[in-house]
């Protein structure tokens, strides 16, 4: 059976919405309207991930019967399939008397992209400017320094403490003011890490699956990989596949261009990073099946960054966990590149891998 | 304890010190520790990698663990041009500990690693100016390109280097006088010294499982996972320690016996796992010193904070660095350890594995 | 019915004895020892406070106290999870030295700056009286006294010989601050560990609330262990895997307000108890505290907690299957020195509030949404 078609309209409309981690409710009407048909069951956890289940297609159990290939047909194991909602962003911290907005940042922000920024803040996405003391009035010295984030401040036109109360409060997030667009099979758009992997996770769903999946679009993955932590708990699934949007390592004057992924090599796949070994034989399975369907794939490299996978691996018992990414350039800042075609290639990859592990991965 | 045990000491950690183990890939290890416990209990492994024994016995959960993972390398980059490849560290290793080591792949190739010292900064050398030689020489471009890993003899040929290869540091043990000196100390020596001591055990008062874990170099990855699935009641960690130069130690030495740890990375000594150590160490007239260390931590910290927590110990192996690939440790030090692990499996668990301790009723109202 | 007035001038007088009894309940909460690792010199203590006004008091294999409160509701009831630490910053001897001298590695995080001359307590055979040694300036060089000394080569004296020392204290001896509370303008009381006894009190006093007017819920509350120490918090995580409550609320102290922090980084003291708002925090707990807030009349201020409310309540939300939790700050000045500094009516309105949020409770609050 064919793998579904990525849905670029889930992916625009996933960008543009704000959703930082602690505050991912919009991300999560999204999907949630996206999915609800496809899916079998539907839920909010205590954290506020998103857990569907799909049982498998009886189409692919008659087949296995027809194959021959056990009494009832194979099953499969239990797939968790996991993209993390959240995005880096900043909160509302403080509000000075004089209408300045203190922020703090969520998750890992360079502090030297804060600054000359344009913010949208809360429910109503108030505009706010990073303001920051422009050339001509700063000494030679301090032009060079990075202004620690503590020092910067969001300005959204307010003349005192009370005007700018009206629009915003304390606790309040803040969001990168990008629009997404595209150009050729460019795409741009803030947030990508991981709203590529929400929308890869949401396409994969349309269709119903090879094997019995549990899909979580997971909360605050950038502060500590804290929604997938609690939510493999409760899926307990027999081995996890992680999606996410990486950076891609194409860059003038980046040290490793050959090894680091690029835009459009295909599905980066992980083999270590600093939260996970990914399992050596689900990624077999992986590298095998992109061979088979001559989808091109490239290497992570080996040691950087971390995932949902890190923590799902270590729930109960252990869980063989791998990752497949998106090869994005400029994460964590206002705006990303991706090419569109690895995402239809991750979607096509993960598809046909569920239909290699319903026949090859041992089930206990 | 008998004799016995301290003499198959020196041939239980030799094969243990050389089998491969780098963390996330401890096959080998697995295969040597089998081999060497065979008959002692019933095996399993789980997900994560980790080597469960269960010896059986009565009375309370006891786990004993012993991380089997040493520090390795992980290919990061090949230069198609050169065939040299950059590295990752696997593990707790500096990189100036690692110039010169010879380094071993899961197939038996072999390489080098060199270093770039001009690329120190501020003195420091990372391991972004480290190199492996293999001795590939130029090869085609593959860009990563996914293949399976492909089997090669350990010949001089077909050594070609791949991205996520993984390597394990070759070892060479020696004995200079009283001190065992080899690369992978930490902690083959831990296994060696549990190993010995299951072999020689004779039926526990406890229900025991000995886990040797997988990934702890990695953040006691093995550990967190198996103390979930076994659900102890009481915990035991061997791990060595490095004892420190200056300040770092409370007077921790080589030599000086056994240690528990009061105070690593993460973890503080439960007062009733510490003193079923202290009344382990009477009861086998081994000596027994504290250690109080900063920044350096082992299993017990992920270990004793599984599930609804665990009076957790670690009993620590003294070492010294040599600041390059060699470590030191005593074989009094390492056999009193075995003995002291001996003691404790065969203790009668006085106090052990407490239930919830119910206190008198509330009457309620202000006296 | 007494007449009105002097039902006024009860209430007045009802009020100022609660507060005066929680200034008393502080100064002796915040005196008993204790340091992560070491909490069995507090438990019981807390227990015994506990059994004063909870139905039954337990404490578990890792060290945690609890204090239960049986609620009203059919069982099985939900459970609401309070959780304050119970172990205050403090030392460990490492090593005796050659003339007695002691040498210390700490348990949660000190200023060193504020050490030298400090007395403390070493919890030898017996407690034993100590100060942190230091150089007159006559003695020092040029220059010395601008140096902060770090912790390493601080050292303590306790005036005693080597053999005796050795005799009475034993490596892994706790030792903690040793300084009488101090009564301050306002009502206004300062000692060395009101983080977070000053929270410990406010579960005290919840527990007695409740038991006056109980919830539907049973209510649990928990002194936990090593708070202040570690990678994650263990009293809290391994305390919310036993108790599974339906929701957890840690109460901790808050950056109190002092000259020279910015917008943001501390709320008043006297303005009542802070409420944190951030991942770590959900809303509908959140939505539900400030209902109460208004409805009772309690002021509070808020605190943006943007990646972590550094409180038990960030293991007790990934424990299990996910717990949503909120966070209670007392507000407190200096903390992590021996002069940590509360307004007692803080801590009577976070305990007022809490127990007339869990008394409202139904038994059918539940968070997450069953879509299809």
């Amino acid at each position: 059976m064919s793998a579904p078609r990525f849905r670029e309209d889930l992916l625009e409309a996933l960008s543009n919405a704000p959703g930082v981690s602690g505050g991912e409710s919009e991300v999560r009407s999204i999907v949630a309207q996206a999915v609800r048909d496809q899916v079998d069951t539907l839920e909010v956890d205590a954290m506020g991930s998103l857990v569907a289940r799909i049982a498998p297609t009886s189409a692919a159990s008659a087949g296995a019967r027809a194959n021959g290939s056990g009494p009832r047909g194979r099953r499969g194991p239990h797939v968790m399939l996991c993209a993390h909602m959240d995005e880096v962003g900043i909160m509302v911290h403080g509000i000075e008397k004089d209408g300045r907005l203190r922020i703090r940042r969520v998750g890992g922000i360079d502090p030297r992209i804060l600054v000359g920024q344009v913010f949208r803040i809360g429910p109503k996405g108030v505009a706010g400017v990073s303001g920051v003391l422009p050339a001509h009035l700063l000494t030679k010295e301090d032009e060079e320094k990075v202004i620690p984030y503590e020092d910067l401040y969001l300005d959204i036109g307010a003349a005192t403490r009370e005007e700018a109360m009206k629009q915003v409060a304390v606790g309040e997030y803040g969001v990168f003011d990008t629009v997404y667009e595209g150009w050729g099979r460019v795409r741009k758009g803030k947030a990508f890490d991981d709203r590529i992997g929400c929308a890869v996770l949401a396409s994969l769903v349309q269709q119903r699956p090879p094997v019995p999946v549990t899909a979580v679009w997971s909360v605050q993955e950038e502060i500590g990989l804290r929604g997938a932590t609690a939510a493999a708990r409760r899926v307990t699934p027999d081995l996890a596949i992680v999606l996410e949007g990486t950076a891609a390592g194409d860059a003038p004057g980046a040290a490793d261009e050959e090894s680091a992924p690029h835009m459009g090599g295909g599905p980066t796949i992980t083999i270590q990073d600093r939260s996970l070994m990914a399992d050596a034989k689900l990624n077999g399975v992986l590298t095998r099946v992109a061979a088979r369907r001559k989808i091109p794939t490239q290497w992570k490299r080996p040691g950087i960054g971390g995932t949902d996978a890190g923590k799902i691996a270590l729930s109960g018992s252990g869980v063989p966990a791998a990752v497949v990414s998106v090869a994005c350039r400029y994460i964590h800042a206002p705006a990303a590149y991706l090419d569109l075609r690895d995402a239809q290639r991750s979607v096509d990859l993960v598809w046909h891998a569920l239909e290699a592990l319903r026949k090859e991965w041992p089930v206990s | 304890m008998s004799s016995a045990t301290a003499a198959s000491l020196p041939s239980t950690l030799a094969p243990l010190l050389t089998a491969y183990g780098p963390p996330g890939r401890e096959a080998g290890v697995r295969q040597a520790l089998r081999r060497l416990l065979r008959g002692a209990g019933s095996f399993s492994e789980d997900a994560t990698g980790n080597l469960h024994l269960h010896a059986g016995g009565g009375g309370a959960r006891l786990l004993v663990t012993a991380h089997m993972d040493a520090p390795g390398v992980i290919v990061t980059k090949v230069d198609p041009a050169s065939g040299l490849a950059r590295l990752g560290i696997l593990g707790g290793r500096r990189a100036v500990e690692l110039i010169g080591a010879t380094v071993r792949f899961e197939d038996g190739r072999l390489a080098i690693v060199t270093a770039d010292r001009s690329a120190a900064k501020d003195g420091e050398l990372d391991a972004d100016a480290l190199s492996l030689e293999s001795g590939a020489g130029k090869h085609s471009s593959r860009k990563g390109r996914s293949s399976a890993r492909r089997a090669t003899g350990n010949g001089a040929h077909g050594t070609h280097l791949e991205v996520g290869d993984v390597a394990a540091l070759e070892d060479r043990p020696s004995r200079l006088g009283d001190l065992w000196c080899a690369a992978n100390l930490d902690n083959r020596a831990g296994c060696a010294a549990l190993a010995a001591a299951l072999r020689s055990a004779r039926r526990s008062r406890f229900d025991v499982t000995a886990v040797f874990t997988a990934q702890s170099d990695l953040g006691s990855r093995g550990a967190t996972t198996a103390a979930y699935g076994i659900e102890p009641e009481i915990a035991i960690v061997v791990d060595v320690a490095h004892v420190g130069d200056g300040k770092e130690t409370s007077g921790f030495a080589v030599g000086k016996g056994p240690g528990v740890a009061l105070k690593e990375s993460g973890f503080l000594a439960h007062p009733e796992a510490l003193e079923l150590v202290r009344r382990a160490a009477r009861a086998a007239g081994t000596p027994l010193q504290y250690l109080i260390r900063e920044n350096e931590g082992s299993d017990a910290r992920a270990i004793r904070m599984s599930r609804t927590g665990v009076p957790t110990a670690m009993i620590a192996i003294p070492a010294r660095r040599s600041g390059g690939l060699w470590s030191l440790v005593h074989a009094d030090d390492l056999a009193q350890v075995s003995q002291l692990i001996s003691a404790i499996l065969t203790l009668a668990p006085k106090g052990a594995g407490t239930k919830t301790r119910r206190s008198r009723r509330g009457k309620g109202g202000r006296r | 019915m007494p007449p009105r007035a002097d039902t006024i001038a009860a209430r007045k007088n009802s009020d100022e004895a609660r507060s005066r009894s929680v200034s008393d309940w502080l100064r002796h909460v915040t005196a008993l020892p204790g340091v992560p690792g070491h909490e069995y010199a507090t438990a019981p203590g807390i227990e015994k406070a506990y059994r004063l006004y909870a139905d039954r008091v337990t404490r578990d294999r890792i060290g945690n106290v609890y204090g239960w409160i049986d609620g009203t509701g059919a069982t099985p009831r939900p459970r609401a999870l309070l959780a304050a630490h119970m172990d205050r910053i403090g030392f460990l001897v490492k090593r005796i030295e050659a003339g007695g001298f002691l040498r210390i590695t700490q348990v949660g995080g000190f200023d060193p700056r504020t050490l030298p001359g400090r007395e403390v307590v070493v919890h030898g055979r017996a407690p034993l009286v100590a100060v942190f040694g230091t150089k007159p300036p006559h003695l020092q060089k040029r220059g010395e006294s601008d140096k902060v000394i770090a912790l390493e080569d601080l050292y303590l004296d306790t005036g005693r010989s080597e053999a005796e020392v050795r005799r009475l204290v034993r490596i892994g001896a706790m030792v903690t601050l040793r300084q009488r509370p101090v009564d301050l303008l306002g009502g206004r009381l300062a000692a060395p560990g009101m983080d977070d006894r000053a929270g410990l009190v406010v579960v005290i006093r919840t527990l007695e609330l409740l038991r006056e007017r109980r919830p539907v819920w049973d209510v649990v509350g928990v002194g936990t262990i090593e708070e202040e120490f570690g990678i994650g918090f263990l009293g809290a995580r391994t305390a919310a895997e036993a108790v599974d409550p339906r929701l957890g609320i840690a109460i901790d102290v808050s950056h109190g307000d002092m000259p020279g922090t910015r917008e943001g980084d501390t709320v008043p003291l006297g303005g009542g108890p802070s409420l944190c708002i951030g991942a770590n925090i959900h809303p509908k707990i959140l939505d539900g505290l400030k209902a109460t807030a208004r409805s009772l009349g309690v002021p509070c201020t808020f605190e943006g907690c943007a990646m972590q409310s550094g409180t038990d309540a960030m293991d007790i939300q990934i424990s299990r299957e996910g717990i949503p939790t909120a966070v209670l700050g007392i507000p407190c000045r200096y903390m992590h020195t021996g002069v940590e500094t509360v307004d007692p009516r803080d801590v009577d309105r976070s305990a007022r509030l809490l127990a007339s949020y869990l008394a409202d409770l139904p038994a059918d609050w539940s968070v997450g949404e069953r879509l299809k």
